[in-house]
């Protein structure tokens, strides 16, 4: 009885910051704000009227991928030889590597906005992709790094002994033995490139929105509207973690923050 | 000599190395101080099962891990057929390695892990470049060479003559089905040949086979039972046929009954494939039970080798009797020849030339003790303890204060008297490793020496018969002169009885942990290792357990000086060579 007693505090937290906002973003989402009627469909055809909206999502689309591409094309190198022992002696080099994520994002971007500024760089979509790639790598590196610290070096011997070669034993042993957190890594870098704002404002000069600018950028009247986009990146969510689970499944458990 | 002599020693040298598969010439592994693999030779006959036999941290793995590659050699050498292959990475050497703990790949399953050395399989082919240079290429399993008349790849085909034999007709295993079935329409090869997938599929199916899996190649590898995991492994390796198959403690992980069943497959696979098998354990009863020869080790030493016949019944040490088998190990005095003295009774044994009155270790097998009645028996002793062990009893017998472990299959009483014989054959006689400490130390001041680290007191009356020192301690006179003793070194010994082991170790001068114990009826001769890696021997009634650390205390009159005449002897209680031990004996005696 105490037991079930101690998970009370859990449950009401759940039940506040987690379950309670779910739920209200998907009323919200089917409430018509003119009327305040229940309605399936209206919210999301006054989505589809918008029409910067579809311009925003092919800039997150384009914007979201570019970036966990990049992430994952930095920072899989960089996981992997902090993994070794002569690279990352006593985990100080992966501290400095994830050092950047102390400093508060706004900050880092105003800082590199005005690097831009002095080379003469163009704000715009590369700078955008520019300014994600450095506030994610991180969440790149991390769930890499763990995956690829936990795999057996008995494995890469096993395959050296059958002949592989260390370039050979990479590709077909430590690449698909590190997949959970290649997944994870892109799951933690894809959707939040994708929804986060003041990033692509300050590297585009206000020029360009991504879904998180877009609806940060909706009046406070139109809650409706902003609570049917959140359903529709939801359902992106869902979409992803399923492909994730799926494929992190597959092979050797665990890696990853998530 | 002239060269023609020359010439023909050259040859004989190279028909006795080819006799031999592998070849340990000086092997050594460092670990910063730590010397994991000391200087090790030995030589590995084709088709040999081989196992290195000892506690875990006697080196054994790492030997064998030098071999597989996955360690580079300090110093020495790894001959493959006469050829240095100690440097080579792991891929390139014609080894096979079974894991302990199996390292089957989890991504893939029981098909394509056993499949996984066959799909890179390479050698490496001489070639002709357009513009008339020689070059080298990796050519795959799939462009191996197949003779169409019989389709199997004829891997005997040198690297030099590849492009010769495709002129010759001979086709990729890749591409031999469709020419097969080409020519098949034409009515002019009616074989059936294999092509590279098929040629994959079979030679799986033949090693899943060979293990007793058949049927298991789509299984998950984790959905396997450690037993089943083992099965595969052994597969993955054999099925690249190499030359040599390491096992590196395969079957440490299964329970006893499926180890027992294991064992006689091991064997049985050692004898249908021929190749060579190096076997790690640290299991006597498996050791004795698969091998050809058995290489016992300690210390990243070899302590004996031979066949387990040999190692059984004539143990060099009593460290080797000690590991292998029960046993029965006492101190002894060899009182001539063919005559020993154990526990105060007099033995009649087939041994000779270890001269007179030399002590000596003992070793008798339990099975080997014959319960007599008192009469006939050559000592007397009580039984104390009795128990039922299956085929024998196992007793235990107090003769002179000395016990003795009986194996039998008739009971004798418990408290009976009973007389013990055994025969002369079945004692066996070794040369004593240690017969004390001998260590060579620093003095610190007249009444303090250093030795390993450790300040000990000492009686200097002790240690020199004509010495006097007077009331502050301040002069010693030796022989009638006035000696300061600080920053001097001697050689001094003291016995195995002398030490003093105790709980705690910052009462005593000097600490260490308990390496090993060898039980000897009555007393345990302790052998603990400083943390400067220095042996000191221990003679206790108490029984302590390995790893312990303990305090070392000596008694400060028990010191003796060795000899100068003695001097040249270069021991520092770890020599262990026979030699030394002859005349230390002597020192002793």
């Amino acid at each position: 009885m105490f037991k079930k007693c101690m998970a009370i505090p859990y449950a009401l937290f759940m039940a506040l910051f987690v379950l309670l906002p779910l739920a209200l973003v998907l009323v919200f989402a089917f409430i018509d704000a003119s009327d305040g009627s229940f309605d399936m469909i209206a919210n999301f055809k006054e989505l589809a009227k918008e029409q910067a909206l579809g311009k925003v999502i092919s800039n997150s689309l384009i914007a979201g991928l570019s970036t966990s591409a990049l992430c994952l094309l930095i920072g899989y190198p960089i996981a992997y030889f902090l993994t070794k022992p002569e690279f990352n002696r006593k985990g100080v080099m992966i501290g400095l590597f994830l050092a950047p994520m102390w400093v508060n994002f706004l900050l880092r971007m105003m800082a590199t906005k005005a690097v831009f500024n002095v080379l003469g760089f163009k704000m715009g979509m590369g700078a955008v992709i520019f300014g994600l790639t450095y506030e994610y790598l991180p969440f790149m590196i991390m769930p890499l790094y763990n995956t690829i610290l936990k795999i057996d070096k008995s494995y890469i011997e096993g395959a050296s002994d059958l002949g592989a070669t260390p370039t050979r034993a990479f590709w077909k042993i430590t690449l698909p033995l590190s997949m959970p957190g290649i997944i994870s890594g892109l799951t933690m870098v894809l959707i939040p490139s994708i929804t986060t704002f003041a990033v692509t404002e300050i590297m585009s000069n206000g020029k360009m929105m991504l879904l998180g600018d877009f609806i940060y950028s909706l009046k406070a009247d139109s809650l409706n509207m902003a609570a049917a986009i959140s359903f529709v990146l939801l359902i992106f969510m869902g979409i992803s973690m399923f492909i994730s689970n799926k494929y992190a499944d597959g092979g050797s458990k665990g890696g990853g923050i998530c | 000599m002239d060269n023609k002599d020359k010439a023909k020693q050259k040859k004989n040298a190279k028909i006795e190395e080819s006799e031999y598969i592998i070849q340990l010439k000086g092997l050594t592994k460092q670990y910063g101080n730590k010397c994991v693999v000391n200087d090790i030779n030995l030589n590995i006959k084709k088709g040999e099962f081989v196992t290195f036999l000892g506690p875990s941290g006697c080196g054994k793995t790492t030997t064998l891990r030098m071999i597989a590659g996955f360690e580079i050699p300090t110093q020495g050498k790894v001959l493959f057929g006469g050829e240095d292959i100690a440097k080579l990475p792991p891929h390139k050497r014609p080894v096979n390695t079974v894991f302990q703990k199996y390292a089957l790949f989890p991504h893939l399953n029981v098909f394509n892990n056993i499949a996984f050395g066959l799909k890179l399989k390479r050698i490496e082919v001489n070639y002709q470049k357009a513009n008339g240079e020689a070059g080298v290429k990796q050519v795959k399993l799939k462009d191996f060479l197949v003779d169409p008349n019989t389709g199997k790849p004829d891997f005997s085909i040198a690297a030099k003559d590849y492009y010769s034999y495709v002129e010759k007709g001979y086709v990729k295993l890749k591409k031999i089905k469709k020419y097969v079935n080409k020519m098949t329409k034409k009515g002019r090869v009616q074989k059936e040949v294999n092509g590279y997938k098929y040629y994959i599929d079979e030679k799986v199916r033949r090693a899943l086979k060979i293990v007793g899996l058949s049927d298991y190649e789509t299984r998950d590898v984790n959905s396997l039972s450690g037993g089943q995991q083992q099965r595969v492994a052994i597969a993955r390796a054999i099925v690249n046929e190499p030359k040599v198959l390491l096992l590196d403690e395969p079957l440490g992980a299964l329970d006893l009954k499926m180890r027992q069943e294991m064992q006689i497959e091991l064997k049985e696979m050692h004898k249908t494939l021929g190749i060579t098998f190096i076997y790690v354990t640290h299991d006597q009863e498996e050791a004795l039970t698969m091998s050809d020869t058995v290489v016992v080790m300690k210390d990243g030493v070899i302590c004996q080798e031979g066949t387990p016949i040999d190692i059984y019944n004539e143990p060099l040490t009593a460290y080797v009797a000690d590991f292998i088998g029960e046993s029965n190990i006492l101190d002894g005095i060899m009182i001539d020849d063919y005559k020993v003295n154990i526990v105060g009774t007099e033995f009649a044994c087939v041994d000779a030339g270890f001269g007179q009155n030399k002590p000596v270790d003992i070793v008798i097998r339990p099975e080997d003790i014959e319960v007599k009645s008192k009469e006939k028996g050559i000592i007397t002793g009580v039984i104390k303890s009795s128990m039922f062990r299956g085929v024998h009893y196992e007793m235990m017998c107090e003769c002179n204060g000395f016990e003795f472990i009986i194996h039998s299959t008739i009971e004798a009483p418990i408290g009976k008297e009973v007389g013990l014989y055994v025969a002369p054959e079945n004692i066996q006689i070794m040369h004593k490793e240690h017969v004390d400490n001998t260590v060579e130390v620093t003095f610190t001041s007249n009444t303090t020496f250093d030795m390993y680290g450790g300040t000990y007191d000492f009686t200097p009356t002790a240690l020199w018969k004509d010495c006097s020192y007077d009331a502050d301690q301040d002069i010693l006179t030796i022989d009638g002169v006035e000696t300061a003793l600080k920053g001097s070194s001697a050689k001094i010994r003291f016995g195995f009885a002398d030490v003093d082991m105790t709980d705690d170790e910052y009462a005593a001068p000097l600490a260490g942990n308990v390496d090993s114990m060898i039980y000897k009826g009555k007393n345990y001769i302790v052998d603990i290792k400083t943390d400067d890696n220095h042996h000191i021997y221990a003679d206790t009634e108490y029984l302590w357990d390995k790893g312990d650390r303990v305090g070392i205390k000596i008694d400060p009159d028990k010191f003796e000086i060795v000899k100068e005449e003695a001097a040249d002897i270069k021991t520092d209680g770890d020599g262990i060579s026979a030699k030394n031990e002859d005349v230390k004996g002597d020192e002793n005696v």
